[in-house]
């Protein structure tokens, strides 16, 4: 019973979908010959349809602005990335550039202060650079890249733009090596500048001078400039080697214990000066102004 | 080749040593690289071909460092010898020991010799400084290792091209042996 209730219900309601589509079919060709075919007026309906339709396109059209918004500012993105990375080379160009100007400025005022000391002294010299600094914590020297065949000649004194460096150790054909002042083993004649007293100027081996035989009776003051007495003959008269930067009066003893801050800067030694004179005799073992004590 | 090779190699720590390692003429933490290739050889390779090399490289150091001539040649051997006693007779044979045993005879050798040179020489040594050698030979027993495995690889390097080498030569002296 059931069954045969349910089959003439669905029957019927493809009935009425089938007449309600040829309804619609109907009323669609009867729109589309009225809106074709009549006055061509722009009526009601049209504009429901208008209205129906603008918020589609319009959300359509804001979509494919934002599409072609998001391709331009991906391309974009691309191009800023490549700009980015040629900008970081030029960059990286750049900073080079500064550093290798900064490091020319730098040689520069080096060797214009060399230059200078050298037309000031009216010395005949030979410009040599370190190429090379002995590893040992008991002694100080450096090698440089002039030798024997530039003229140079054991016991020739080195100096640069700022004052004394030390004096020619041992020399091959192309090179040499330069005792420092500053080594233990270096000694050297100097005067006082202030009261012309004569002392004698020993290396520590640190980057301080100890200035001895200076009697108790000299008036010696710190800021004191001391320079080379030139009696051994290595080292020209009045040349800057330190200032005083420590004085001591002990009770005890004849002589004051004077400490001399050098006038070079021994870290950053680079271009050096040597000053051509006549080979000293300088004493195998030590001596004062000509050679390591 | 070994030899030639170990040479060249010294050659360029002894460079490196002297130039780049040296920021100023009072730089303190200057690692003595040529003291590290002395232990190797001391504890890997044979006194022969071990002092076919040193020598001559304790020699140009002598020259490029220091004032007193014969001092290098005399600690560096020194330092050889006593690795190699050590190495040999002393229960320290582990490969654990033998680093930090390099800093200790760095250390000893440094001191001994520079007593030595003190009292026969008459030239002023700059005063024995125990916190500076202390780093030195730290930087020796610390550099060690790394150093150790490149000379390692370069060993293993040099003996396999001088075989190459060998090869071809047998190969190209006579055919009939093959």
């Amino acid at each position: 019973m059931r069954k045969k209730g349910g089959g003439k219900n669905r029957g019927r309601a493809r009935t009425l979908r089938l007449i309600l589509l040829i309804g619609l079919l109907l009323t669609m060709g009867l729109i589309f010959l009225v809106s074709t075919l009549g006055s061509q007026k722009f009526g009601p309906l049209h504009e429901l349809l208008f209205e129906a339709a603008g918020p589609v396109q319009s959300l359509l059209s804001r979509g494919s602005e934002s599409l072609a918004t998001l391709k331009t500012e991906y391309i974009d993105l691309l191009k800023v990335r490549e700009e980015n990375k040629r900008l970081w080379a030029k960059l990286r160009e750049c900073r080079a550039l500064s550093h290798k100007n900064r490091e020319a400025l730098a040689t520069n005022t080096r060797l214009r202060k060399l230059l200078q000391f050298k037309e000031q002294s009216r010395l005949p010299t030979v410009a040599a650079r370190i190429i090379g600094k002995d590893p040992s914590v008991w002694f100080r020297s450096v090698v440089i890249d002039r030798g024997a065949s530039d003229g140079i000649a054991r016991g020739m004194a080195v100096v640069n733009g700022d004052g004394v460096v030390g004096q020619v150790f041992a020399v091959s054909p192309n090179y040499a090596k330069v005792l420092l002042a500053i080594a233990p083993s270096s000694a050297m004649d100097v005067l006082l500048q202030k009261s012309r007293v004569r002392g004698i100027l020993k290396g520590t081996g640190s980057l301080t001078y100890r200035l001895d035989y200076i009697l108790k009776s000299v008036e010696v003051e710190e800021g004191d400039e001391v320079v080379s007495a030139g009696y051994g003959g290595v080292f020209p008269t009045g040349l800057p080697v330190g200032r005083v930067s420590r004085v001591v009066r002990k009770r005890r003893g004849m002589f004051l214990e004077i400490e001399v801050k050098p006038a070079v800067d021994f870290l950053t030694l680079e271009d050096l000066l040597i000053i051509e004179r006549e080979p000293v005799a300088a004493p195998e073992n030590g001596g004062i102004d000509g050679g390591p004590q | 080749m070994f030899v030639v090779g170990f040479f060249m190699l010294g050659l360029l720590l002894i460079g490196l040593q002297t130039t780049l390692l040296m920021l100023h003429p009072l730089w303190v933490p200057a690692p003595d690289l040529y003291f590290v290739l002395v232990a190797y050889l001391a504890y890997r390779h044979d006194v022969l071909r071990s002092l076919i090399i040193l020598f001559p490289l304790s020699l140009i150091y002598d020259v490029l460092s220091g004032l007193l001539l014969g001092m290098y040649p005399a600690l560096f051997l020194l330092g050889f010898f006593s690795l190699r006693f050590m190495a040999a007779r002393l229960p320290v044979r582990e490969s654990l020991y033998q680093l930090p045993m390099i800093g200790v005879c760095y250390l000893a050798v440094s001191w001994v010799v520079y007593l030595v040179m003190s009292f026969a020489s008459t030239m002023d040594l700059a005063a024995w400084s125990w916190p500076v050698m202390l780093i030195r030979a730290g930087l020796v027993v610390v550099l060690a290792f790394p150093l150790f495995r490149f000379f390692e690889f370069f060993s293993r390097q040099t003996r396999e091209r001088s075989r190459r080498w060998h090869r071809l030569r047998i190969r190209s002296g006579n055919r009939f042996r093959e």
